[in-house]
């Protein structure tokens, strides 16, 4: 299953929100984050399609970096 | 498999992070470190990305940095795996299971199907999914069929879950929940009086759901000073010099090196859900045993959605190995931290990515496979660990 993946929020609908990873989107559930102000542009860490918390954008670049890295990383290693 | 879909791209952040890692990695190379200091870490995204930056390559020889528990495709009960393939291979069932569950072998007879991707090859109706939303999804789309939803995972796929039946699912969808905590492991550990490591990473997104508190317990408890740690380099390395200090000086404490995310108290809200959906109880570890107070069940209000409940056992009589890892695979000690993946006598010859034997080569939060992955080959094999 996945690691935690930041995301950027797009569009809010009820507990539901549009979100976007370096362009990838996914419907993300924000109902582990219902008790929390949650805006459109804020980010997230999502695990397995749910949002778990909210996180900076500073915070939210070095992990993209960070799997970036590790998913060539891993192309290499698998030839994939 | 693959979670991370996007190419390989540079953003203005990263010459800012490598001076972070440098910086860090020469104020741990400063630690007047006169003797072994064993780490641990209970995460399999903390491995990886241990592995996959080379870590162990650049830090002190005197720093041992150890995976522990931190799969939980790996620790999977065997007859959980047993069960949902035999659930699979009932009419009008459809099987959904996260993708890394697919591969995970049990033991049955040569010749007899060993996976879920096997029952699936044979004609049963499996479904590799990344979220227990697809499995609403699957469940609304097929409203005439029986929804079966393999759900293994420690807190933070485990919380996911119980927002999930909380939120509302169709009559048509059972859960076959494999859940686990992860604290309870590193405990096991603790008490068992020859832990195998004097320091610990506590893992990110477990404290960022359950709280940073969880884990005071090793600092308190044991005397083993412990860090909570984000994922990149620098929150890895920011965590390893917090621990070695404190390890130096005697001062111990938790401490957070994730602090962006990781709150005191966690995500409250996401605790008041797994306590409402989900009960905890003493749970059965692939290969280790029961480990006390350690596994999610579903809470009586969700009984008819709990296909431990609505299908009863499926155990075939006579069956070997019933619960175990598969012969001569060493995945229960590499879990636990006794040995390191390349120690195993399958690892790289018998067991590999594309062959695998036993769990922690197939997940790709397995130990095993993570070291495969950043090129640690069986040639390398090292001295027995003392």
């Amino acid at each position: 299953m996945c690691l935690g993946i930041p995301m950027q929020i797009i569009a809010i609908d009820g507990y539901n929100a549009r979100c976007t990873a370096k362009g990838v989107m996914r419907e993300v559930s924000l109902f582990m984050l219902q008790d929390e102000h949650i805006a459109v542009n804020d980010y997230v860490i999502v695990h397995v399609g749910y949002a778990i918390q909210k996180m900076t954008e500073q915070e939210a670049q070095s992990t993209w970096e960070l799997l970036d890295e590790m998913l060539a990383l891993e192309s290499a290693a698998f030839g994939e | 498999m693959r979670c991370w879909p996007w190419s390989r791209q540079h953003s203005a952040n990263s010459f800012v992070m490598t001076i972070t890692a440098q910086y860090l990695l020469s104020k741990i190379k400063e630690l007047p470190l006169a003797r072994r200091v064993r780490i641990m870490n209970v995460c399999g995204g903390h491995e990886r990305s241990i592995s996959l930056a080379g870590l162990r390559a650049v830090l002190p020889a005197s720093i041992e940095l150890i995976p522990g528990p931190g799969c939980p495709v790996c620790v999977c009960p065997e007859e959980d795996v047993y069960q949902a393939m035999q659930l699979a291979l009932q009419a009008g069932v459809i099987l959904a299971a996260f993708g890394d569950m697919l591969r995970v072998p049990v033991n049955v007879a040569k010749g007899e199907p060993r996976s879920l991707e096997q029952v699936k090859a044979a004609g049963a109706d499996v479904r590799p999914i990344s979220s227990p939303r697809e499995a609403v999804e699957i469940a609304r789309l097929n409203p005439g069929r029986q929804v079966v939803f393999f759900a293994a995972g420690f807190e933070t796929t485990t919380a996911p879950v119980a927002a999930m039946l909380l939120e509302g699912v169709p009559d048509n969808l059972f859960v076959l929940l494999s859940g686990r905590l992860t604290w309870p492991a590193v405990a096991m550990l603790l008490n068992s009086g020859k832990p195998g490591f004097d320091a610990l990473i506590a893992p990110g997104h477990v404290a960022t759901v359950m709280g940073l508190e969880e884990w005071a317990f090793v600092v308190e408890k044991h005397g083993i000073p412990a860090a909570v740690a984000g994922f990149t380099p620098p929150s890895l390395l920011a965590a390893l010099y917090s621990v070695l200090r404190q390890f130096l000086e005697g001062n111990h404490f938790l401490d957070n090196c994730y602090p962006d995310v990781v709150r005191s108290g966690g995500n409250a809200t996401a605790q008041v859900q797994l306590k409402q959906a989900l009960c905890v109880t003493s749970a059965k570890w692939r290969g280790i045993g029961i480990i006390p107070d350690s596994g999610f069940v579903l809470a009586t209000r969700f009984e008819r959605h709990d296909a431990r409940k609505q299908f009863g056992e499926y155990e075939t009589e006579g069956r070997k190995r019933v619960g175990e890892m598969p012969p001569g695979c060493d995945c229960a000690s590499v879990v636990l931290g006794k040995l390191y993946p390349n120690q195993c006598k399958l690892y790289g010859t018998a067991c590999t990515p594309r062959a695998p034997i036993g769990p922690c080569m197939v997940s790709d939060e397995g130990a095993c496979r993570i070291w495969w992955a950043s090129g640690v080959g069986a040639e390398l094999l090292e001295t027995a660990k003392g």
